[in-house]
């Protein structure tokens, strides 16, 4: 670098963010501490990756249209409707067998497993429901049966109406299902999804699965074709396997319907781009968090804190070029980390089992990956600011770095120990809730890493919180205390 | 700027402690100004205070007139050595003092040049925590001239020095005074500012003790006191004890009388028949002026030797 002497006409914190980054790259150990943050992070990504195995792939695996795995079983009574037309029925009675239990009218293109469907439904917890592809679900109506249901198909549009007496129709939503044939099958269907016993013991997680039977009575069914048509025949079956076969009667138009299983997204439990970055992010927290605490600690150790007030005496904006620049080394140190990470990984998780079908080949330009691994480096750029703040307050190195690791890796442990109410509730409240931003599959209730009991978004925002706070603690400190 | 630090009635208090009361004093251009008083009578305190480090529970400090906090580069308004060790041991010599050189738009060449200043080239890129207590003072002394100030404070900073650094700091003292700088140097020790310091400020326990030149000082702590020397020093002590005055061994042969006038002291030694070879008008040193200016203020003082406690 050449002497540039307009460096003084420069505003005041522009030269504060200069000298403490000059403090940052003089202390050889600090660099060393970052370098090694990044590679650490990657070889033990490859070390996971190499480990792990996953054998979902080996059974059979149903995915949706887009790809992506699904669970599409239930029993249905169905016939074909040739071009356009409408489906109805009225849902007299449902058992509440689950909370999630589905019965209602579908349009599906044919009656494999996995194929296009929209389907108007009530269910016991959640209130009437447009569903489509295993990816749309618009709600109706709150409360359920008994409710008229019917689908319109006009192409590829299908639009669902809900009524409560059969006249007055009201619009649910409409969907546009891409590809269809000219000839669809519709008709009632019931599913009733498993019921999930989760056993929690120290270290250890049991899931049980037990499957459930829904019914419902269904009256005043009706096909309508626009084409000129005879009367379609009823037929049933259970599309897919459920884990207890469905049955339907009819009696005077009124018909009883039995299905078990479920008609939904079904992502694997296992994240492969979580896999691929938590393990060695937990080691890299480590590092990061005694450089936070170090990088403000040093001030106290010798007395140098005054030695940078005198030369700065603003102390506010003291602090905020520190944080900057802890955080935006961090930040940087981390995405190098977390891409490498993912990048070395993800080609050994393929190998190992976590391939399609059952785990979609993750993308750096998919927003939930994006999210993960961009998310990564900002959580430990967060987790940085926080140790600084801490170190500020604390102005001891060994009760600051065991004060954050405390907050950071104590709940992800307690976590698995207790029931899943408690467990979302200790990730809402400490900021181990952050790492919940490596997270790129929906939560599913069988997922049950402490990670996986809060949003991604909500983890973060903790995250946030705690780092606001601690920074406006030590702020408060640092202006208040003699130095 | 003006070259001035101006302290009025500055008052602090750590819990139950008064570690300032009351104190006033300026630091003037164009002077060395010894800041002297015994351990814990408030020295650095006050340095912490001018420059804003810690918070005074009332009065002011300014430097060139303006409170220190606002100023935008205080290193080109004040220099500072308060603690040689105030250093990360991990750190050069050179990043240390660019990183302070950064925090004020200076540029990187005038770290070059006060290192030179202080004679730590050879040095520079060694690691701070290979280096003596007194290659330590070179550099926080190198610090504080980063910017050129026209006012410089210095803690103690012949501490842990080798004689040949000791004189070379008297050296720069004299000269930054002479360049037009105020320079302020606290001591415990007043022999370390007998040839360097034109100006004395002396605290204790936090008061203002003497705020004075050094012939003034001198002057006065040598006013009324007469040196005789007798062979007959036993009697010569109980004549002055009976006329009023007070005597004290000074020597074999030699005794310090106060509360008599030289003439007294030779009228009574004359008609007692006592004989002299001299008697003559006290000539003390600033060590013992500053003794017995802080007799009372020195805080953590140990009973003389031999007496019974």
């Amino acid at each position: 670098m050449t002497d540039r002497p307009e460096v003084a006409g420069r505003d005041g914190f522009h030269r504060l963010l200069l000298a403490e980054w000059t403090k940052l790259r003089s202390v050889p150990r600090w660099v060393l501490t970052v370098v090694a943050t990044v590679v650490v992070t990657a070889l033990v990504a490859l070390l996971v990756a190499s480990s792990s195995n996953a054998d979902a792939n080996e059974h059979r695996v149903v995915v949706g249209p887009d790809g992506q795995p699904v669970s599409d079983e239930f029993h249905f009574v169905h016939q074909p409707l040739p071009g356009d037309g409408n489906v109805t029925a009225r849902v007299v009675t449902q058992d509440d067998s689950n909370a999630w239990a589905k019965a209602g009218v579908m349009v599906k293109e044919g009656t494999e497993s996995g194929s296009p469907y929209a389907a108007m439904m009530v269910t016991p917890g959640n209130g009437l429901r447009l569903q489509a592809n295993f990816s749309t679900d618009l709600a109706g109506a709150a409360e359920a049966e008994p409710r008229w249901l019917r689908l319109t198909r006009s192409g590829s549009e299908i639009t669902g109406y809900e009524s409560p007496d059969g006249s007055v129709w009201s619009k649910v939503g409409m969907v546009e299902l891409d590809a269809l044939p000219p000839t669809v099958e519709v008709g009632l269907f019931v599913a009733s999804p498993n019921d999930v016993q989760i056993h929690r013991q120290l270290g250890s997680i049991g899931v049980g699965e037990t499957p459930t039977a829904g019914k419902a009575t269904f009256d005043n069914v009706s096909v309508v074709s626009a084409q000129p048509s005879k009367p379609g025949a009823w037929a049933d079956l259970d599309v897919g396997q459920p884990g207890t076969a469905g049955a339907s009667t009819e009696s005077d138009g009124m018909f009883t319907v039995t299905g078990s299983g479920d008609v939904a997204s079904d992502p694997p439990d296992d994240d492969v781009v979580l896999i691929s970055l938590s393990p060695g992010v937990l080691v890299a927290v480590l590092a990061i968090v005694a450089l936070g605490v170090v990088f403000a600690t040093s001030e106290y150790n010798r007395g140098m804190i005054r030695t940078t007030l005198a030369a700065s005496p603003r102390r506010g904006p003291v602090l905020a070029a520190k944080a900057v620049v802890i955080g935006g080394t961090t930040f940087v140190a981390g995405l190098l980390a977390s891409v490498s990470a993912f990048l070395l990984a993800q080609p050994i998780l393929r190998a190992n089992g976590y391939g399609p079908p059952a785990f979609p080949e993750p993308s750096l330009s998919d927003g939930p990956v994006l999210r993960a691994v961009v998310g990564t480096a900002a959580a430990l750029a967060l987790i940085a600011v926080l140790s600084l703040g801490a170190g500020v307050i604390l102005r001891r190195s060994a009760g600051a770095i065991a004060g954050v690791l405390v907050l950071l890796i104590l709940p992800l442990l307690v976590a698995h120990a207790l029931p899943p109410g408690a467990a979302a509730w200790l990730m809402r409240l400490t900021p181990a809730g952050g790492f919940a931003i490596q997270q790129t599959v929906d939560r599913s209730e069988t997922a049950l890493e402490p990670w996986a009991m809060i949003g991604p978004w909500a983890g973060f925002g903790v995250l946030c919180a705690y780092t606001a706070v601690t920074l406006g603690v030590a702020f408060w400190l640092l202006r208040r205390r003699d130095a | 700027m003006e070259a001035t630090i101006e302290v009025r009635g500055l008052r602090k208090q750590y819990g139950t402690t008064v570690a300032l009361d009351d104190l006033s004093f300026d630091v003037d251009a164009g002077h060395v100004t010894g800041f002297v008083g015994p351990n814990g009578a408030g020295k650095s305190t006050t340095m912490r205070i001018v420059l804003g480090l810690d918070a005074a529970d009332g009065g002011t400090a300014l430097v060139g007139g303006q409170p220190y906090p606002q100023l935008r580069t205080p290193l080109c308004h004040v220099g500072a050595l308060l603690d040689a060790a105030a250093v990360h041991p991990s750190r050069r010599a050179r990043d240390h003092l660019l990183w302070m050189a950064r925090s004020n738009g200076l540029p990187r060449r005038r770290v070059d040049e006060v290192i030179d200043l202080v004679g730590l080239s050879s040095v520079a890129r060694r690691r701070a925590g290979t280096y003596s207590l007194g290659m330590r003072q070179r550099l926080g002394i190198a610090a504080a001239l980063l910017g050129d100030p026209p006012v410089l404070m210095f803690d103690e900073p012949v501490n842990g020095l080798d004689p040949e650094g000791i004189s070379w700091i008297r050296g720069l003292l004299r000269s930054l005074a002479e360049e037009g700088r105020a320079v302020l140097v606290s001591s415990h020790l007043m022999s370390e500012l007998e040839d360097s310091a034109d100006h004395l400020v002396v605290i204790g326990r936090g008061r203002l003790i003497a705020d004075t030149t050094v012939s003034e000082l001198l002057a006065t702590a040598s006013k009324g006191r007469v040196d005789v020397r007798t062979m007959q020093r036993a009697a010569a002590m109980a004549l002055f004890a009976n006329a009023g005055g007070t005597a004290a061994v000074n020597d074999r042969d030699a005794v310090t009388v106060s509360g008599l006038t030289a003439e007294h002291v030779s009228g009574l030694l004359d008609a007692a028949g006592l004989p002299y070879f001299e008697v003559t008008p006290h000539r003390a040193s600033l060590e013992e002026a500053y003794m017995d200016l802080t007799r009372d203020a020195v805080e953590f003082a140990a009973p003389p030797v031999g007496e019974p406690r």
